[in-house]
């Protein structure tokens, strides 16, 4: 793979699957 | 009377997993990859990241604003936010989703088949060839009594679930499947990217070509790709909304189920364009595969490649296991989507869940017989649900888009606020619907030269407007009939306006 697919994997991925937990976390992570 | 619905979902996350489950069906295994590969890989998912922000999610948020509002399936939905004589623009959203339902539960009913088959190891042996498993594909087509048979289990396992209701039913049941379908599927790409030269097929899908983006064709299958996968204006969110409780978000919910259903394309296609380009012999035999379309990508190529890998038999069984699981949790918001408008008429859910599911079976059994019956039900609906966007989308403009933001979905349980970008891409939408449909319909007038108003063609404009015409003015003749048939909701627009004219009178 070139570097640059490595680093678009990551950001896409990053994005999706970052996103996803990011949301995940505020729909039930710990409540202040 | 007003009345509230007495079921709801029982937790939060019992919404989110139906909702994903929804969102999440075969298009998300078969089309995301191919169409990804056939769009210049990672310059579509760039156009597809913005196609989620213009259209995905603007449209899933604005449904579920209404079915909070309402508390009422499509039909009543539609009368109380649109006032009555736009009843028939809830028929329509249903009308859509069912037109969609009755072929879709063949799809399902061939993942099934192919979970047996995978089942009985037929996948597996050097005998297994493309020519071998296309013969496998072709026989099973030409067998009506198999594909009827197949039709009629997918129908019969989504009456079961929505028979039982939404906390017994649909939430106890994508609770447990589409967790599973993340692990099946996280399997099979694990498999897949372990195999050697799995790389050339990464770099195909994460090379961004940033030149693609310049053309219009990857923005239009983007869009349209966004559209067709995450469920945005089916009216299937809209649905199970309306069994959310009052104290429910609305914003990250959407986001969790629109983010979700990307990362499940992504995960399927990390999962098949390696195993394409590792295991096929040539790279022309691999593009060959890629560009057979979805049921020769899956029921053909992929099938035959399976037999050539290492744990093949195995991974068979996940892979379509997984892939039973998107349909089938696809297909039971379809079913509730009749469903609640029958019971929204005062029918027992019982009751209403046999008449809809005999009905869908029935009804179905032309697409299971004969092929291009169904490419031809895919493709009137299919676009047609482009026009439920646009409508839901009208009936957020008529009610007033700041004041559906401000009230229905920043609300006091809000976890997070949506800005002033989700009333832009409201107010754009017309025009964003405007080029994805003209550009279907332009296409297809390609694809029969001088023929294209015909009728009875498979693909044609002509089949579209036919079908679609003969379906509105039969909705809207009965406007009036379905307006008094449904109970009242929670809100009724004509009756408030009509309050607030006393208030100042």
């Amino acid at each position: 793979m070139t570097p640059g697919s490595i680093v678009f994997m990551i950001l896409i991925l990053g994005l999706y699957g970052g996103g996803f937990a990011f949301f995940m976390n505020k729909a039930f992570g710990a409540k202040k | 009377m007003q009345q509230k619905k007495s079921e709801t979902f029982a937790t939060r996350f019992g919404f989110i997993a139906a909702g994903i489950g929804m969102a999440v069906g075969t298009g998300n295994v078969w089309r995301f990859p191919r169409v990804t590969a056939a769009n210049g890989g990672g310059a579509f998912l760039i156009a597809l990241t913005v196609a989620m922000f213009v259209y995905a999610i603007p449209l899933l948020l604005a449904e579920m604003a209404i079915a909070r509002k309402t508390r009422l399936g499509t039909i009543g939905a539609m009368r109380d936010f649109m006032g009555k004589k736009f009843t028939w623009v809830g028929g329509w959203l249903a009308l859509v989703a069912l037109g969609v339902m009755f072929y879709y539960s063949v799809v399902a009913g061939w993942t099934i088949k192919y979970l047996v088959l995978s089942l009985q190891g037929t996948f597996s042996g050097p005998d297994i060839t493309p020519e071998v498993t296309e013969s496998i594909w072709l026989t099973f087509l030409d067998t009506p009594v198999q594909t009827i048979l197949f039709h009629g289990v997918s129908m019969l396992f989504g009456a079961i679930v929505i028979y039982k209701g939404v906390t017994a039913g649909i939430e106890k049941v994508t609770k447990i499947m589409v967790p599973t379908l993340f692990v099946l599927l996280t399997l099979v790409m694990i498999r897949g990217v372990t195999l050697p030269g799995a790389a050339d097929g990464l770099v195909f899908l994460f090379t961004p070509n940033l030149e693609v983006l310049l053309g219009s064709r990857v923005w239009l299958e983007a869009f349209t790709q966004a559209a067709w996968s995450t469920g945005a204006g089916w009216a299937l969110l809209m649905t199970y909304a309306v069994y959310t409780k009052d104290e429910e978000d609305l914003s990250v919910n959407c986001f969790i189920i629109g983010f979700g259903d990307v990362l499940v394309g992504l995960i399927a296609a990390m999962a098949i364009l390696p195993t394409v380009y590792s295991l096929s012999p040539t790279i022309e035999a691999a593009q060959a595969a890629m560009g057979s379309g979805n049921n020769g990508l899956i029921f053909v190529y992929l099938s035959a490649l399976f037999a050539r890998m290492p744990g093949g038999t195995i991974v068979a069984v996940i892979f379509f296991l997984a892939l039973a699981f998107a349909a089938l949790s696809s297909l039971l918001s379809m079913i509730e989507v009749g469903v609640l408008n029958l019971m929204d008429a005062g029918w027992e859910r019982g009751k209403a869940t046999i008449y809809v599911c005999v009905a869908g079976f029935l009804v179905g059994v032309p697409s299971a017989y004969s092929i291009n019956f169904l490419d031809n039900q895919d493709w009137v609906w299919g676009v047609g649900l482009l026009i439920s966007g646009l409508l839901i989308s009208v009936a957020i403009m008529k009610y007033g888009v700041e004041k559906v933001r401000n009230e229905d979905i920043n609300h006091a349980h809000s976890d997070m606020v949506i800005g002033p970008w989700w009333s832009f891409m409201i107010r754009i939408f017309p025009a964003v619907f405007a080029v994805i449909f003209g550009w279907w319909t332009w296409q297809s007038i390609g694809w029969y030269p001088g023929e294209w108003w015909k009728p009875f063609e498979v693909f044609t404009p002509g089949t579209m407007f036919f079908q679609w015409g003969v379906g509105a003015i039969i909705l809207i003749a009965l406007n009036d009939k379905m307006a008094n048939w449904i109970r009242p909701g929670t809100f009724d627009l004509e009756a408030q306006s009509q309050a607030s004219m006393k208030k100042e009178g």
